[in-house]
């Protein structure tokens, strides 16, 4: 509104002036990393029926959008019923037309529909690649038409963890790698449940290399990690799940320091200025009685700097979702309670507080002087902050078709001098209608700065760090240096060994799986002086195969396997061996276990099953093809096939009645037939003929077309699996 | 409240003689109540109760007088004590002759054996907030999934006499002494407590709903239970599984009865079994009509269930959602469970539906309902309905008072309606949302919230606030009142109020 008061001239230096300070949001905290924006002629008021809405398109999503190179990429959800699947959406930034729209299915997971989307979509200017990390755990690389670059299955092939409340985590691009972290359960080291970032190429998806930097994981979070060049060394700063911040060399995942803040895992993201992190949660604080805290860590230390750091901490400040944006020395919070906080950055002194609703959920923006601050709760404020107080400018609803207010999780996206925003109810486009649209390019801080060639070797990272294949294959690894910094050295000629494989290794990290051994997983290990570094290798055989568990030792399970951790063990009854799972410990009975590549299709899986009864309890236990899921229900007395555990979108159920401590014999198929898949499922005594028919069979018009073949058990009492066999 | 009201039982516990009341001078509303049980009961020797909301009805409403209109934590006007908690604190506070009891977490770790995140009942002394003893449980095992981190007690003791029953963390149905150790006994038939100090709690039986009954508790068993005659009823907390994907242990039982002095299960009823749409939070609540007594379960399938107090059998059920609402996993759909509590009064029963407040706010409905009638009541019982649009998901129970009904919803609102009609008159909005009751007393109304504000709002068909104050931390519990002082427990911190 402000700009149609001004003279031609000044609309002229506006306009002129504009594009250099309101260019792409490439992240969820815009170009900054800070949540702020140096955009002027940003709005003051708006409202959903009309005042300076420039356009809404259809959408709904939780989280922040991206604005790339004149375009505005977001994630959601659509469909109804059968059709309920994730989304990535691509919108011509000025108009709001809709240029592609991509499915996102989803598949082995807990996670409801309305919690679809709740990790922002990264952007990278320098290739104009998206990523999109879903709740199913596809990590999709776009390019800025739509096409898929590269995709990983973080699930099926890294163990990934989903959990049920939705919280994903947000990928972060930095110069040559994209960054993204889960909680895991995998193989080998990485067996134990924890919060671990992977950095992928970000052109090819090749792992990079892998970190865990924190311990036992307390929640499933989502911290996104800030980029900040600290002391001339480039590090990555984040939330850990098990209640700490750790920095790490963004370029090797190295550990440089950690800062144990919480009780709880930490889901706020930390805002960076100058080299200070400011931090903040609303649970337990790890040594007082109080819950909440606010707090601003020197980020030049190294180790555990828990004692030695921290500038000045705010005890009793509840912001556990939201994440801080810093502007001019003023730190901006928003507490659960949807209470603006406005804190001096350099003591932490409150200067003052604002209501803009109930639940805080939604970062702050600050721009033009304003803040832009979400609540979830159908609102956008506008907030004017002032020395001593603030003022709401304007705040406005946004109702869902049916009349309840919009849930809003995300952030405004300030960008080429307008407001993005993605609601429950639409994408919103806020703006001086009137104002000349002009996509303006961020320009990439991308200083890729490596080392002298002849700096000293600190870190050895071996390239591939993670693999899948096959008995008999070849892979070439390479061996890269860094210096202490974290900056690149170079390829360098390491003494190359392997570490539980069967095969061979020659001196320039060529690696050749031994054929007869089939199934096997383990590492190649490179070292070079004093430094060691390793990648982790998996062979899968190719099919058919099959596995009795007679070769497998007691208390073990196949190397290979993702997901059997330590919830499988091989167990000998009656001379037999057996896979048994046992109640878990600590409560989570539900697992599944990757036996293969996730893009194996066209084939069968048979297992025999037993399970036990305890008390009023039985279990349900089954098999996984192509990303569906068919298992026997105990308590239910049920045959299901599903996809997606928490929306039954597709599953299909019968009655079905088998006792306790009977051995069954299970059957899947799935057979992709052009738009859709048909999955099939049957179950007998195993001492009986296998019937001709099968019983049960699912439709699914959103295919799964491909998927590693597994073993799902949910386990309250013992289970049994034995002679398995896949073809 | 008065939290003390005075019902029927048997005249043994444990082998011990009924110890008298022992503080006189009931109020009027409790005689009336005490008159009305005595009536309507043979005329057994009287005992002494405290509860969560005062009295079986749940209803909240005190007849205590010069209660505290203006008080700060800040510059300790009218802080008569205050005294650190855990870190959250969900139970309580609830009165009892010299001592008022708090459920709470172990972040203040007042004994220093009991170490870690715990659940924990804490006893102090009324008069000056000295620390007595306290009642510890470790975490179950299995986690989030049934026992939540560092959420403590949940559940606010039923006392009779000198025997205090609640639900533990662990899914137990506890049988404590009010004395703990100090009265210089270990009370049984459990004697062989690990911890025996004088700051521990004695043990007199424990019910383990996990290993008895295979439930399996959602994120938390917290209920609150209520006891009448010899018996003690309880809401199980049976729930979906850590996906939310369906009832792990359908055969386990959600409503349950026990024998008030062994702990032995009386009935258990197979209500709401399968449909449980996620967990199961509330609290039972009991009436009598022409002295015949009902016990009212909330069920988290969102219907309430009346079951007949000595067998469990069925008298009633009424859905508390419109037929057309649906339930959506986690989030805003229109289909809701119920944690708020029910309240008896006047042969009806008044509750509301509502979620998890994770899953956001949404319409609520509350709802007063006929129970004078038999069977499915969905259609015939329902008196008067309010809600979709006028009013929000709550977990908050009303008070009656005066032809008033006062209730308050987790969108933050505080609202005074007809009690005959349901026909609203004012509405008052907190700005956070309200996770405890309005409690009524000495014409004011009192209420917490999230950003630990309390409002003293004036009863009556005119909305008028008397007094807000923050009490440093969210007010997520109901106050209780006793000879002019409030007692109000913030997150982490319980203060006694009162104006000099």
């Amino acid at each position: 509104m402000q700009m149609r008061s001004l003279t031609l001239s000044a609309v002229f230096i506006l306009l002129y002036t504009i594009p250099a300070f309101s260019a792409d949001w490439p992240s969820w905290r815009g170009p900054l990393q800070n949540g702020t924006s140096s955009a002027t002629g940003l709005i003051s008021s708006w409202s959903p029926d009309g005042e300076n809405l420039v356009w809404k398109s259809e959408f709904i999503g939780r989280s922040t959008p991206v604005v790339l190179d004149g375009r505005v990429y977001a994630i959601g959800r659509t469909g109804k019923g059968i059709e309920q699947r994730g989304v990535i959406a691509c919108f011509d930034a000025g108009n709001g037309a809709k240029l592609w729209e991509r499915d996102n299915l989803i598949f082995h997971t807990t996670i409801p529909f309305n919690r679809v989307g709740w990790a922002s979509l990264a952007g990278d200017p320098e290739t104009g690649y998206i990523y999109a990390h879903g709740v199913g755990g596809m990590l999709f690389c776009f390019d800025r038409d739509g096409d898929i670059v590269w995709s990983r299955s973080l699930t099926e092939e890294y163990g990934r963890i989903s959990g049920y409340g939705g919280r994903v985590h947000t990928p972060v691009v930095d110069e040559d790698l994209v960054i993204v972290s889960y909680l895991n359960s995998s193989w080998g080291e990485q067996v134990p449940g924890r919060h671990r970032y992977y950095a992928f190429d970000k052109r090819s998806g090749e792992v990079i290399w892998t970190a865990v930097p924190g311990g036992r994981p307390l929640d499933t979070t989502y911290s996104v990690p800030v980029v900040a060049e600290i002391n001339g060394q480039r590090l990555l700063i984040g939330g850990n799940a098990d209640g700490s911040i750790y920095a790490m060399q963004v370029r090797t995942g190295k550990k440089v320091w950690g800062f144990k803040l919480s009780k709880r895992g930490i889901n706020s993201s930390v805002v960076v200025a100058g080299d200070k992190v400011y931090a903040a949660h609303s649970e337990e604080n790890f040594d007082t009685t109080s819950m909440g805290r606010v707090v601003c860590i020197d980020a030049t230390g190294q180790g555990d700097v828990t004692q030695t750091h921290e500038v000045w901490r705010r005890d009793g400040l509840l912001a556990g979702y939201t994440s801080p944006t810093i502007h001019q020395n003023r730190l901006y919070v928003i507490d659960n309670s949807a209470n603006v906080h406005c804190l001096d950055a350099a003591t932490g002194a409150e200067h003052w507080h604002h209501n803009i609703g109930t639940v805080g959920k939604g970062s702050p923006v600050w721009a033009d002087g304003r803040l832009y601050a979400p609540e979830v709760n159908g609102a956008l404020a506008i907030v004017q902050p002032g020395p001593t107080a603030a003022t709401t400018l304007d705040l406005d609803e946004i109702y869902t078709a049916d009349g309840r207010l919009a849930e809003i999780f995300g952030s405004p996206a300030v960008a080429y001098g307008r407001l993005y925003l993605v609601t429950e109810a639409g994408l919103f486009c806020l703006g001086d209608p009137d104002a000349e649209f002009v996509v303006t390019a961020f320009t990439v801080a991308n200083p890729k700065e490596q080392a002298a060639a002849d700096a000293t070797p600190a870190h050895l990272q071996v390239w591939p760090t993670e693999i899948l294949a096959h008995p008999g294959a070849k892979t070439k690894f390479s061996a890269r240096a860094f210096d202490a910094q974290g900056r690149l050295i170079g390829t360098v000629k390491a003494q190359w060994a392997l570490d539980g494989l069967v095969g061979k290794v020659d001196n320039k990290g060529k690696v050749k799986l031994d054929k007869a051994t089939g199934g096997q997983a383990g590492k190649v290990v490179a070292t070079l002086g004093e430094l060691q570094g390793s990648a982790r290798v998996r062979a899968v055989p190719r099919l058919p195969w099959s596995e009795d568990f007679e070769n497998v030792a007691v208390d073990k399970n196949p190397a290979f396997w993702v997901g059997a951790g330590s919830k499988f063990k091989v167990r000998e009854i009656n001379g037999d061996h057996v896979l048994v799972k046992p109640p878990a410990p600590f409560g989570l009975h539900r697992s599944n276990v990757y036996l293969g590549p996730s893009d194996l299709k066209d084939y069968t899986i048979q297992v025999d099953l037993l399970g036990s009864k305890k008390g009023r309890r039985r279990p349900d236990m089954g098999l996984i093809a192509n990303r569906y899921t068919l298992d026997l229900q105990g308590n239910h007395q049920r045959l299901q096939i599903r996809t997606w555990a928490a929306e039954l979108r597709m599953a299909k159920t019968i009655d079905f009645s088998w006792d306790p401590d009977v051995w069954y014999t299970m059957k899947m198929q799935v057979e992709v037939k052009g738009d859709k898949t048909l999955i099939r499922g049957k179950v007998w005594p195993r001492d009986q003929q296998e019937p001709e028919a099968w019983p049960l069979t699912a439709e699914d018009p959103l295919p799964n077309r491909s998927g590693s073949p597994g073993i799902y058990g949910y386990s309250p009492v013992e289970i049994h699996y034995d002679n398995l066999k896949i073809w | 409240m008065i939290s003390r009201t005075k019902s029927p039982t048997s005249s043994t516990v444990q082998g011990k003689a009924i110890t008298p009341p022992r503080r006189g001078g009931h109020s009027k509303l409790t005689q009336l109540i005490l008159a009305f049980l005595l009536l309507s009961n043979s005329l057994a020797p009287a005992a002494e109760t405290a509860m969560w909301a005062g009295s079986p009805s749940r209803n909240q409403v005190s007849a205590e007088k010069n209660l505290p209109t203006q008080w700060d934590p800040a510059s300790g006007q009218n802080i008569k004590w205050t005294v650190p908690l855990g870190s959250q604190t969900y139970a309580g506070p609830l009165l009892m002759d010299d001592k008022i009891f708090v459920g709470t977490n172990n972040q203040s770790e007042r004994n220093p054996k009991h170490k870690g995140d715990r659940g924990i009942v804490m006893a102090f002394n009324a008069a000056d907030g000295h620390f007595l003893w306290q009642s510890s449980h470790t975490k179950l095992k299995a986690g989030r999934v049934n026992d939540w981190p560092q959420q403590g007690v949940c559940s606010t003791p039923f006392i009779q006499d000198d025997r205090l029953y609640y639900i533990s963390n662990r899914c137990e149905v506890v049988c404590i002494d009010t004395e703990g150790f100090t009265d210089g006994e270990n009370d049984g038939p459990a004697t062989a407590e690990p911890d025996t100090t004088a700051i521990d709690a004695d043990l007199i039986w424990k019910y383990d709903m996990i290993a008895e009954l295979d439930v399996f508790p959602h994120n938390l068993a917290t209920c609150s239970p209520v006891g009448v005659g010899n018996l003690l009823f309880v809401v199980t907390g049976n729930g979906v599984d850590e996906g939310h994907v369906h009832i792990p242990s359908p055969f386990a039982p959600s409503f349950i009865a026990l024998n008030l002095q062994t702990g032995e299960l009386v009935w258990e009823s197979d209500l709401p079994g399968e449909n449980i749409l996620h967990g199961q939070w509330s609290n039972p609540a009991y009436g009598e009509i022409d002295g015949v007594g009902q016990v009212i379960f909330p069920g988290g399938d969102g219907w309430v269930y009346a079951l007949d107090p000595q067998s469990g059998e069925l008298i009633w059920k009424f859905d508390c959602n419109p037929k057309t609402s649906e339930w959506e996993l986690g989030g805003r759909g229109s289909r809701n469970n119920i944690i708020s509590t029910p309240v008896f009064y006047d042969n009806k029963v008044y509750i509301a539906v509502g979620q998890d407040p994770e899953h956001g706010e949404g319409a609520g409905h509350l709802w007063a309902i006929d129970a004078s009638q038999k069977g499915d009541i969905t259609a015939t019982g329902a008196i008067w309905h309010f809600g979709d649009k006028d009013y929000n998901r709550t977990m908050s129970s009303v008070a009656i008072h005066d032809g008033l009904l006062y209730t308050s919803d987790l969108s933050g609102f505080v609202y005074c309606l007809d009690v005959a009609t349901g026909t609203p008159h004012w509405k008052y909005d907190t700005f956070a949302a309200i996770w405890g009751s309005p409690f009524v007393a000495d014409g004011k109304i009192y209420i917490g919230d999230e950003d630990g504000d309390v409002a003293v709002l004036k009863t009556g068909k005119k909305l008028e606030l008397i007094h807000e104050v923050n009490m440093g931390s969210a007010v997520y519990t109901t106050p209780v009142a006793r000879d002019g002082v409030l007692y109000i427990a913030s997150r982490n911190t319980l203060f006694a109020i009162a104006e000099k």
